[in-house]
Formats: structure tokens, C-alpha cells, sequence
């Protein structure tokens, strides 16, 4: 079945900006802020590499007593969303026909790490907000108090695809006649030392060989990757039919055309080439597009060795070896659960203006012979793009996205 | 700890919990609700001043206060009982 939906609504933060403003622009710059991470809990004994948020500008309708009690994973939630529903109009939708689905688990670890250590040895002051804080559904209940949705809202875990899952499951809301429009939201991973400590042992977060040097760390498809490097971001993306942002004569994005789901049966980090393929293929055979009508390819792209060669492999593969490609973890780093999100969302502002970004830390390509984007941004009129993301428990997922024209 | 330290320390936590009360003169019959707090917001409040206190108190015995005053003496009490 190909679907027939739009995306409408934008909105995002990550280490170089908030608003899609800022982060367009920084992106085609090719400005990263990677450095020895500095949020409290985030360290210990240690020296964890990263790019972290900086201030928040909120908006006047997110008050303080939202600013009080949210957790940076719900900050991050709400601005993102209020930038993408002004965009979208949604105050002009009726509320039962909005849905909300949020993408990650287990995603403010380092807020709850933080509580554990404080109450540790005087438990019987637990903040009673705990009770609501310790579950991810709880960015649900921020997100649609603040926002008055009244037609579905729920998370879904797909490790580092869950931005891309979140896109599926809200895609398939629309086409289901379950909402209208539906919002999806890859929610920012609040990873406290532990969490770090953790991807570190498993030998997939970097960096060992660029331990003393933030800015050169985060290395995708680059011969001296030695795993992913963190950054904190979060994007939301508003997903409708076109008789529905007909209906409020929006100007859409982009059309989303198909997408693949592909699982590989296996609980371990490592990729797999076949579940890879079978993630491009289904996206292009969902979109019916022949595979040399692509002109650019947002990969996964973490930095991971067997990560990006696998993804290479892939892609060569299934025949995407003329297709710009970049990568945007290079710049803002590796959102986990927001990743597949933000990276639709970069694919989207790039296909907007018509350029696109480069590719830090790329000196020496493990594949020379990829169209890669560089040095420096380049000018290019994107119509068709794929957007993948693969996570930890063998789960891929490839979207297809087509540049709108009425 | 007296009456009137008791209030202001409620007073604080409740500002703390319920922005925008910066300008409003806290009196004894002030009721929680009125001033904007959910059940969690005065869960929230309760907490604190318990924490602030060191005191413990039982959640159900924080139903009975119908204002602020009443909850002080409540916390007054449990500071001689202790």
C-alpha cells in the first residue's frame, strides 16, 4: 500500500540551536559543540564525551510551573512541540482528532539517578511526583495537558530507531482513521553516567583514540571511527493526510511515501546486513520507487565500525551508490531515541533549501567511492530521500520522503 | 519553632510548587486549593515542609487541614509530639 500522507509541522532542538532556524543553519555550517559532557550526573570519575543543550528559550504559554516540574526530557518535548504545532496550526484542529506519539523508553535516566542519590538514605521524602516521573508516559501527560490532546498519545521503544517508529506508528494513526494528524516525537535521551558507563563497556560508545580531542570524536564512515559519540537532541514531526492540511491550507514539507520495518531476531547490538536490506527494500518498494530515483540518502551513520561498514554494505546492496549522502550524527552527535526524528527533520529542512550539509571529522572515507557531502555544505535540489536508522535489538527502518509539489 | 515560621516555610514551598504567588500576602485561612494546587501540587507542598522539618508525616492524617493554619498546627504538633 502506498500511503498517502504529508508532513506539515516541524519542530527541534540539539547542541547547535533550538528552532529550525538555528539548526538549519548550523548544520549546513557545519558547526558541532562536542566537548567533556557537564550536566550534573552525567559523570563520574570519568570524562564522557558529548554535545549538550544549552539554554532553553520557551514560549510564554509553557509557564513556569511547567518549567518547574518538567524534566529536561520533558523541556526538550514541549518546545519542540510547540514550534512544530504553531507551525502546523494545530489549535485549529479539533482536539479528539490529534494524536501524539512519543518515541524512546527509558528516557530520562540521568533525572532519575539524580533522585535516587538524593533520597537515597531518606527515602520517606520522596518527592510524590516521583510517582509520575519514573515512567516515559509521563512526557505524554506534559505533552497533551500543555497542548489539549484529546485523541491518542502512547510511546514506543525501538532503541535508537524509536524516532523513526514514532514516525511509522503515527503514519499508520493517520491512515487508520484513528486521528487526523498525529504528531511524532523523538524524545531526548537523558543518559546519566550509568547509561555511559554502560554503552562505553559494550564498546559502542566512543571515543578511546579521540578521548583528549571532543571536536574530532564523532567520525561516521571516517577510517578512525571508534564508536558513536551522545548529543542531546529532540524533534517533532507532524504527520496528516493531504485533505487534512488542505483543510488549513498549509504548504506541506514533504510527502511520506513508504517505509520498512525490518527485525533481525537478535537481542545484540550488532547490525545486520540482511535486516538492513530488507529495511531499504521494503521502504522502496512500499514508496514504488526505482532505487536509482534517490537523490540522497540520510544513513544511521553512529561512528560504530561494524556499524557504518555494515550500512555501507547495505547500501551498495540495494544499489544507492550515486546518492548524496552525509551525516548528520557528525554534527549534533547521536540522539538515540530522538535520532530518527531529528534526522528526518534535517533531511526535510535540507530538502527545503535546497542544500545540504557536510560531513565532519570525514578525512578518509572507509568508502571513497560514495557521493559523500564533505567538507563544506553543497547546493542541491533534493525531490527523493531515504532516512534510515537501525537500534540495538535488531531493529531497521528506512523512510521514504518526497519533496512536496501540489 | 513557632506558628509564624511554621506558615512561612509553608509559604515558600507553596511559591516554590505554584508560581505567580510572588505578590500574595499568605494568611492562616489561605486554602491551597484556591491558590491553584492540585492534589499533587499539595502532595507536593506537604513534602517539602516535611523534609524541610524533618518530620514524617502520615499522608492520611494531611487530609484533615482545611487551610494553611491548620496544616501548620498539624506540623506544630507533630514537632512537640517529636
Amino acid at each position: 500500500m502506498r500511503p498517502d500522507l504529508v508532513i506539515t509541522g516541524l519542530g527541534v532542538i540539539a547542541s547547535i540551536g533550538q528552532g529550525k532556524t538555528a539548526f538549519a543553519r548550523a548544520l549546513l555550517n557545519g558547526e558541532s559543540a562536542f566537548a567533556v559532557m557537564q550536566r550534573p550526573g552525567r559523570q563520574r570519575e570519568s570524562a564522557y564525551l558529548g554535545a549538550e543543550i544549552g539554554e532553553f528559550t520557551f514560549a510564554p504559554s509553557l509557564g513556569p510551573q511547567v518549567r518547574r516540574a518538567g524534566s529536561l526530557s520533558a523541556h526538550a518535548a514541549l518546545v519542540v512541540l510547540q514550534e512544530a504545532w504553531d507551525e502546523a496550526r494545530l489549535f485549529e484542529v479539533e482536539p479528539h482528532r490529534i494524536g501524539l506519539v512519543i518515541g524512546g523508553s527509558n528516557l530520562q535516566q540521568r533525572e532519575l539517578v539524580q533522585t535516587h542519590e538524593t533520597y537515597r538514605d531518606r527515602t520517606e521524602f520522596l518527592r510524590p511526583t516521583y510517582g509520575l516521573s519514573f515512567m516515559d508516559s509521563d512526557l505524554c501527560g506534559f505533552c497533551t495537558a500543555q497542548f489539549g490532546i484529546r485523541g491518542l498519545a502512547f510511546t514506543v521503544g525501538g532503541a535508537s530507531a524509536s524516532g523513526q517508529l514514532a514516525i511509522i506508528q503515527a503514519a499508520l494513526a493517520v491512515l487508520t482513521n484513528q486521528v487526523d494528524v498525529c504528531v511524532a516525537l523523538g524524545a531526548l535521551t537523558d543518559l546519566s553516567y550509568w547509561e555511559c558507563q554502560g554503552l562505553r563497556a559494550l564498546g559502542a560508545m566512543g571515543s578511546d583514540r579521540f578521548a583528549t580531542e571532543p571536536a574530532r570524536a564523532c567520525r561516521p564512515f571516517d577510517r578512525d571511527h571508534d564508536g558513536f559519540i551522545f548529543g542531546e537532541s529532540c524533534g517533532a514531526v507532524v504527520i496528516e493526510s493531504p485533505q487534512s492540511s488542505e483543510r488549513r491550507r498549509l504548504e506541506p514539507y514533504a510527502k511520506l511515501r513508504g517505509w520498512g520495518l525490518a527485525l533481525d531476531g537478535n537481542r545484540n547490538p550488532d547490525p545486520s546486513l540482511d535486516g538492513e536490506i530488507r529495511a531499504i527494500r521494503g521502504a522502496l518498494a512500499a514508496a514504488e520507487w526505482p532505487v536509482e530515483t534517490i537523490d540522497y540518502v540520510n544513513p544511521h551513520g553512529t561512528g560504530s565500525v561494524i556499524g557504518d561498514e555494515t550500512e555501507i554494505s547495505a547500501l551498495r546492496a540495494c544499489g544507492l551508490n550515486s546518492a548524496y549522502l552525509n551525516a548528520t550524527k557528525s554534527i549534533i552527535g547521536h540522539g538515540l531515541s530522538a535520532a530518527g526524528a531529528v534526522e528526518v527533520i534535517a533531511t526535510l529542512l535540507q530538502m527545503k533549501r535546497g542544500s545540504l550539509h557536510p560531513t565532519l571529522n570525514l578525512l578518509h572515507p572507509i568508502d571513497p567511492a560514495l557521493n559523500w557531502v564533505r567538507d563544506t555544505s553543497i547546493e542541491r535540489q533534493i525531490e527523493r530521500a531515504l532516512t534510515l536508522s537501525i537500534g540495538f535489538g535488531g531493529i531497521n527502518t528506512a523512510l521514504c520522503l518526497e519533496r512536496y509539489s501540489a | 519553632m513557632n506558628r509564624t515560621e511554621v506558615l512561612t516555610l509553608i509559604a515558600r514551598y507553596t511559591r516554590e510548587v505554584i508560581p505567580g504567588l510572588d505578590a500574595h500576602s499568605f494568611t492562616g485561612s489561605d486554602k491551597l486549593v484556591d491558590l491553584g494546587a492540585n492534589s499533587v501540587d499539595r502532595a507536593e507542598i506537604a513534602m517539602l515542609v516535611q523534609e524541610s522539618l524533618g518530620l514524617v508525616v502520615p499522608r492520611v492524617e494531611l487530609f484533615g487541614p482545611k487551610n494553611i493554619g491548620e496544616l501548620a498546627d498539624l506540623f506544630l504538633k507533630k514537632l512537640d509530639a517529636a
